[in-house]
């Protein structure tokens, strides 16, 4: 698999605040790639500098074989970003959204019509072409800003939390669609910090805090690796804490505390219930997943932003 | 999209190739390898190539990019024109029939021709001036901070330099709009005669460029849609009674003359007046000059300050 983006020791400083703080990656072409972590690890800074709106402070990015201080323009034009922030232009409707967009990578007219029909159709919005953004739903706003980034077809589609703040069921279709475009081999790089939606669409991710990279790989593999595949969940009643960690104590399994409840990891869990070492505490035995690996890798500390 | 590769760096980004016996490492260099490169390609290129690479040399420049720009703004303006029609034509007519009319009968004859005459240039010119800097201040505010339409045309090839282009180009054209506008309504009172007067919408164009190029460089460092108002009661307003106008300059005295002629709607209501009037003179050209380096010297600085703002 080729490399589109290769990142190596990618460096982003505001001021003092060390955004990004020396990074590697390597996106293979055709991959979904994934970046998850709380609110200010550096996701977004990372896909600014990829996008060429920020520029690197420090350390290499190439994309498409380009570098990003230099070749800006040329990478910009093989690329369509959808940002987390709602740029659906306003003053036109939804068709004149598109072929507007279209203008700006020089598509000939007659190009981007037939493009712009097409993403429309792809994106189920074929029958809203008149009208303006404002009167769409919050799903089909995010479908046109997908439709839009798409329609010059770019080589990679960066998605800045591309399902945040959707119903369930708007949530579906975009991933639905996002999948359908990995299909035809379009390489995707996204953010977000839904664990199922990273875990449905990643190949592979890389979990970010303060900027840092704490760990890279395939969703089910992290799983796997850091918190075993089964998880006991033992919910706990008013005062019953610190009699269950005395009787942990003696196992020394692998838990982690949260408050309410305490996670026993791996094959432990599952050994202490089938001993009935557990007896009469609240528990649940189920499959380990991306959250508990993100919650153990970053800490469970309410973040302040 | 791009001009040949100059072969100046390797693709790996390495440090760059020797080109001559030295290395280059200056920026500002690499024009010549881009040029050679370009004369070589269009020595061997069959007619075909060549026409792609004008083709690919027009769609580099600042100004068909920033023609890109215009293109949305021009399509906006179609779908909201009927709004729009009562600044542009309306507004400047009842001001040219009350002042030039009302006001006029108790004015004498200024330079040998009635008010009226007199004023309908200076509300070109003037008109040229609030149609540009509107748009450009609280119109260009709107699309960059409220709807987000920059950040959303930085994902694509445009740089802030093409989107100012842009918006100045835009700007430009309603301050043309208006103008042309006046002009009618100044030919139909018959205060109009001289056909040098066609010239003065090349010029309004200029001056709506000028204006349109100090008002970006306010939405550039504006932080509150608030900071126009000043703007406007403190520099637009003052020069709009101090610019020639509505009276010659030299019944002010000398120091506000002075400053007057270092305002940029002074040359632009001179130059205005002296086409419409047909009094040409070599100072015209001085005038024109003085307009183009007030709107490079802004363009640039606006420029500048929006890439500071949007890149970050």
């Amino acid at each position: 698999m080729a490399t589109i983006i290769r990142a190596r020791n990618l460096t982003k400083k505001y001021h003092d605040l060390t955004a990004v703080d020396g990074i590697d990656f390597d996106v293979g072409e055709g991959e979904c790639f994934g970046f998850l972590g709380p609110n200010g690890a550096g996701k977004t800074s990372t896909l600014n500098m990829v996008c060429c709106i920020s520029p690197v402070t420090a350390g290499e990015l190439w994309v498409d074989g380009k570098d990003v201080r230099r070749q800006q323009r040329a990478i910009k034009s093989v690329i369509g970003v959808v940002s987390q922030a709602d740029s659906l232009d306003p003053d036109l409707n939804v068709i004149q959204n598109l072929l507007s967009h279209g203008r700006f990578f020089n598509l000939p007219g007659d190009t981007a019509r037939q493009r712009a029909r097409e993403s429309l159709e792809f994106f189920e919005l074929q029958d809203r072409a008149q009208q303006r953004p404002d009167e769409l739903s919050g799903g089909m706003r995010r479908r046109l800003l997908i439709a839009r980034a798409w329609l010059h077809q770019p080589r990679v589609l960066l998605l800045d939390e591309p399902t945040t703040g959707l119903d369930p069921q708007a949530r579906l279709l975009v991933w639905d669609r996002l999948s359908d475009l990995k299909d035809q081999g379009i390489t995707l790089l996204l953010t977000t910090h839904y664990m199922d939606e990273a875990a449905y669409l990643c190949d592979r991710l890389v979990v970010m805090d303060q900027g840092r990279i704490l760990v890279e790989g395939a969703p089910e593999k992290l799983v796997l690796e850091h918190v075993g595949g089964q998880v006991l969940d033992v919910h706990l009643r008013p005062g019953e804490k610190p009699q269950l960690m005395e009787l942990l104590q003696a196992h020394q399994p692998d838990l982690e505390d949260r408050g309410h409840s305490v996670l026993l990891y791996g094959d432990g869990g599952r050994l202490l219930q089938e001993r009935g070492t557990l007896e009469g505490y609240q528990v649940t035995l189920r499959p380990g997943n991306l959250e508990d690996v993100f919650l153990r890798l970053t800490g469970r500390g309410l973040r302040e932003d | 999209m791009s001009l040949p590769d100059s072969g100046l760096r390797r693709p790996d980004g390495e440090a760059p190739a020797p080109i001559w016996r030295f290395q280059v490492r200056w920026p500002w260099l690499d024009y010549r390898a881009h040029s050679r490169n370009l004369c070589q390609v269009l020595r061997f290129a069959p007619m075909s190539t060549r026409s792609g690479l004008a083709l690919q040399a027009i769609q580099d420049s600042l100004v068909w990019r920033g023609f890109r720009v215009w293109q949305r703004n021009r399509d906006a303006f179609r779908r909201a024109w009927r709004v729009e029609l009562g600044g542009i034509a309306i507004e400047p007519f009842v001001m040219l029939v009350a002042v030039g009319f009302g006001l006029g009968l108790y004015v004498q004859e200024i330079d040998g021709v009635g008010y009226a005459q007199f004023l309908a240039p200076g509300v070109v010119a003037s008109y040229t001036m609030f149609h540009a800097t509107f748009d450009s201040t609280y119109g260009a505010y709107l699309r960059m901070d409220t709807h987000h339409i920059y950040d959303a045309m930085l994902f694509t090839p445009m740089s802030p330099r093409d989107i100012v282009a842009g918006e100045v180009m835009w700007g430009a054209t309603r301050g043309m709009l208006s103008a042309v506008a006046v002009l009618a309504a100044a030919m139909a009172f018959g205060l109009i005669h001289s056909p040098w007067a066609l010239l003065a919408i090349p010029a309004a164009y200029l001056i709506g460029l000028m204006f349109a190029s100090i008002a970006m460089i306010l939405t550039a460092s504006a932080t509150t849609i608030g900071a126009m108002n000043n703007f406007f009661t403190l520099f637009v307003l003052p020069m709009f009674y101090v610019s020639g106008v509505f009276f010659p300059l030299d019944r002010l005295p000398e120091t506000v003359q002075a400053v007057s002629w270092a305002l940029p709607l002074t040359p632009a209501v001179a130059l205005t007046r002296s086409l419409a009037t047909g009094e040409i003179s070599w100072l015209a050209l001085a005038w024109t000059g003085e307009l183009l380096a007030f709107t490079l010297v802004s363009f640039s600085l606006a420029a500048l300050l929006m890439r500071r703002r949007l890149i970050k």
